[in-house]
């Protein structure tokens, strides 16, 4: 046999040196790309005598918004962005909610034993998930909303309630003087339930009864709630809309476009988080209901304590990105001009031509978001994961 | 992908019919139709109670649709429009190239479906199918009014009829060429409707759609799997760029890339260097899906045993080749339904397109819906356009559903 040589390996057929050299081969050839890229840019960006910095987010916007937090066509470029991340969250946190609850009852509604609320359940899905979500934006906009009567004929539910062509809008109660101290006694109320619950717990663990605990805590919040709400000198007042001539006066007031976004992105969501809802239970395997039935458990027992807990953990991270898409998904406001992030943006771009640094900021901004909502789902993942091991 | 697959199919659709059917044991007589009824709808008073609303919503519902559908409704503004849903502003002169193309893919298609599916016509499956054809069929009528494209049409319905029956005789023989043909077919689609004075700037309706889905899909699968690849590599420079790039993308809306493309990427280039606005959105969107398809595929890496990885080291493979020949074919076999799944969604996410004044589809529907003429008839504008998307997309999605039950996912 041949003594193995000692002699080291060629440079060239040295795994080590060759580790080493291709990536300094490919970073450098990365950062060439790029600084060509910005070469390029900083030329292209010279010759429409523009410039690369953030100053004109300072300029006077000169545009006006037609909702969101207060705002003025003399307010900054900055400004109008604020206004659109405003919009955006306040339709995604609306629709992330909505979305879930109604995933989850079509989701439920798949695997009932009913064969007609099954059957719809499915059509619902079929039809809704295979439709592109800004087609139905666009429709729930021009052929639903905008086709409603005018606001003179609109529809009005026992004058509480308005519905028209120019936005919906609805009796609400708005806090009064006083209102401050009532928020107290509210939470007071919550802390007294939770304390509650715990006691008759314990005095079921003890009794080994299976006692009401829900309604005694819900008894409890109620009565602080209505104590304090006489306390502090009845701090609600009904804010009731009025139909005006081109507007609604008063009440809780959602434009046209808020409402066709909603509606567009909760249905659209709505289907994917049905479908996620259905797998992830029947993902829990049949032996642990089995289990649960041994041990004598009743139906909804078996669902509560042992179904959904698991099928919980393995929706997560699907649920996780459905959320992150109906978020990403408000930016098709575009087509409809509902004034979000990317619809204010591209009216900036239009008014001060800075597309570059308007797109990094909207990337950014968006960047941010996903994350925020990644991390509150990881969160959630570690609570259900733990409370599973325990 | 598309090098194995059709050859698989045929192996795994053999194999199974091999096995031996498994017995079930006889569950008493089969219920009549009393005592389905009181299983399945009324077994409990929250049941019965559940199926008497909801039935009503159903009635309620199918009845103001079947009458919008087929009394209300005044469809003319989509006859009127039709060929521009279908090509846009594709000139009129040059529209033999759509009828070309169209010849070539019905014959195509009816290849492929006579070769890989045998025809099985279970009563279940006639009794959803031809009420579909019935109206299909008398939609048509109503539509289209030249007998010069009912000819066009019958000569094409033709094509993949016999495609269909060829298909069937000549079997397993047809696989090779077929390949051959799917290969090229992208390729011969874009010369065919574009060589001479047709650029690509008269694409217009769902054939842009369906050509930037396919572009898309087509370009986005290899750089994806170079993506996941990367990712999964042990040289941390080439790891943290692909991690870097995937989740920037991931993180961002579409629609935000597409404007990048639109009014930036012309900037990053060299001056003097342009492409049209499509070929740039298609750029962009390609970027888009490859870090979706990266992670897809990265999911079916991960699946596969490290023992796989450990087997080909064994046999002295090097570490292209066992990524080539042993991790990859098995990832990808996996990743199948997923993998259709996204690409329905890129499909559907062509009408994204819009927003940026493409005349795709959708966009075409909205602008129709805008004419003088057909004011108050939005719904009957955008809704064909909603039925052109969900036919397709809902067609992909049932063919994905029978290649996740051929290639056996999740059963070995």
């Amino acid at each position: 046999m041949a003594v193995a040589s000692t002699a080291r390996p060629p440079l060239w057929r040295n795994v080590r040196f060759l580790r080493v050299a291709g990536q300094i081969v490919f970073v450098v050839l990365v950062v060439l790309v790029a600084r060509q890229a910005f070469l390029n840019l900083e030329f292209g960006v010279r010759e429409q005598r523009l410039d690369l910095s953030f100053d004109f987010l300072r300029q006077r916007a000169g545009f006006a918004i037609k909702e969101g937090i207060g705002y003025s066509a003399n307010q900054s470029f900055f400004d109008a962005f604020l206004v659109g991340v405003v919009n955006t969250i306040r339709v995604a946190l609306l629709g992330l909610a909505l979305a879930t609850i109604l995933g989850l009852i079509m989701g439920v509604a798949r695997l009932s034993s009913n064969w007609l609320v099954r059957r719809i359940a499915q059509v619902y899905v079929e039809v809704v998930r295979n439709t592109p979500v800004l087609v139905q934006i666009i429709f729930w906009y021009v052929a639903v909303i905008l086709a409603l009567p005018a606001i003179e004929g609109g529809i009005s539910l026992w004058d509480l309630a308005f519905v028209s062509n120019r936005g919906t809008a609805i009796a609400r109660f708005r806090l009064e003087e006083g209102a401050g101290a009532w928020v107290v006694f509210l939470f007071g109320g919550v802390v007294a339930a939770a304390l509650v619950m715990r006691w008759r717990t314990s005095v079921n663990d003890r009794t080994g009864r299976t006692g009401p605990r829900l309604p005694w805590a819900a008894a409890a919040f109620v009565a602080i709630a209505l104590g304090g709400f006489l306390f502090t000198g009845t701090p609600l007042r009904g804010d009731v809309p009025e139909v005006g001539r081109f507007r609604y006066e008063g009440g809780l007031q959602v434009s046209p476009e808020y409402t066709a976004l909603l509606l567009g992105l909760v249905i659209y969501t709505g289907a994917f988080i049905a479908e996620i809802v259905r797998s992830s239970i029947q993902a829990v395997p049949k032996g642990q209901k089995e289990a649960a039935e041994a041990l004598g458990l009743t139906p909804r027992q078996q669902l509560r304590l042992v179904v959904l807990p698991q099928a919980l953990r393995i929706a997560i991270p699907p649920l996780n990105s459905q959320y992150l898409n109906l978020t990403k998904n408000s930016s098709l406001a575009l087509a409809i001009g509902y004034p979000e992030i990317v619809s204010v943006s591209n009216t900036i771009i239009n008014q001060a031509a800075r597309a570059t640094q308007m797109l990094l900021l909207v990337m950014a901004t968006y960047l941010l978001m996903s994350l925020t909502i990644s991390a509150a789902m990881n969160a959630l993942n570690r609570v259900v994961t733990r409370r599973g091991r325990r | 992908m598309s090098g194995a697959l059709p050859g698989d199919l045929e192996r795994a659709s053999v194999r199974v019919d091999e096995e031996p059917a498994v017995q079930v044991a006889p569950l008493g007589p089969p219920l009549t139709r009393a005592e389905w009824i009181r299983r399945n709808l009324f077994s409990t008073w929250f049941n019965g109670s559940l199926t008497v609303l909801s039935g009503a919503l159903v009635l309620f519902l199918g009845f103001h649709f079947l009458r919008f559908v087929f009394v209300t409704a005044d469809w003319s503004v989509f006859r009127a429009n039709l060929r521009v849903y279908m090509v846009g502003r594709f000139p009129l002169e040059h529209i033999w190239r759509v009828w070309a193309v169209t010849f070539f893919l019905a014959g195509l298609i009816g290849v492929s479906r006579g070769v890989l599916t045998p025809a099985r016509w279970t009563r279940r499956r006639l009794l959803v199918v031809s009420p579909a054809a019935a109206l299909g069929v008398g939609a048509a009528l109503y539509l289209v009014r030249s007998a010069l494209v009912w000819t066009l049409m019958g000569v094409a319905a033709a094509t993949y009829v016999a495609g269909v029956a060829a298909g069937r005789r000549l079997g397993r023989r047809l696989v090779r060429p077929l390949l051959v043909g799917w290969l090229l077919a992208f390729p011969f689609v874009v010369v065919v409707l574009s060589f001479g004075d047709v650029g690509a700037d008269r694409w217009g309706g769902l054939l842009l759609n369906v050509i930037v889905a396919v572009a898309v899909i087509a370009l986005s699968f290899p750089l994806g799997i170079l993506l996941a690849l990367g990712r999964q590599s042990s040289l941390p420079a080439i790891s943290w760029f692909c991690v870097g790039f995937i989740e920037l993308i991931r993180g961002v809306p579409l629609l935000t890339l597409l404007i990048f493309g639109r009014f930036v990427l012309i900037l990053l280039l060299p001056p003097g260097v342009a492409f049209a606005q499509i070929v740039r959105a298609i750029f962009m969107f390609t970027l888009f899906s490859s870090a979706y398809v990266a992670e897809i595929v990265r999911g079916g890496l991960q699946g596969v045993p490290e023992g796989q990885y450990e087997a080909a080291r064994a046999l002295g493979l090097s570490t292209t080749r066992t990524l080539a020949l042993v991790a990859l074919p098995q990832a990808l076999r996996t990743t199948i339904p997923p993998m259709i799944g996204h690409f329905i969604s890129v499909f559907k996410d062509t009408s994204l397109l819009a927003a940026l004044s493409f005349s795709e589809l959708l966009f075409t529907a909205r602008r129709a819906s805008q004419a003088f003429e057909f004011i108050g008839h939005q719904a009957e504008a955008l809704l064909p356009a909603a039925l052109l998307f969900w036919m397709i997309a809902f067609a992909m999605s049932r063919w994905s559903q029978r290649v996740e039950t051929r290639v056996g996912v999740g059963e070995r």
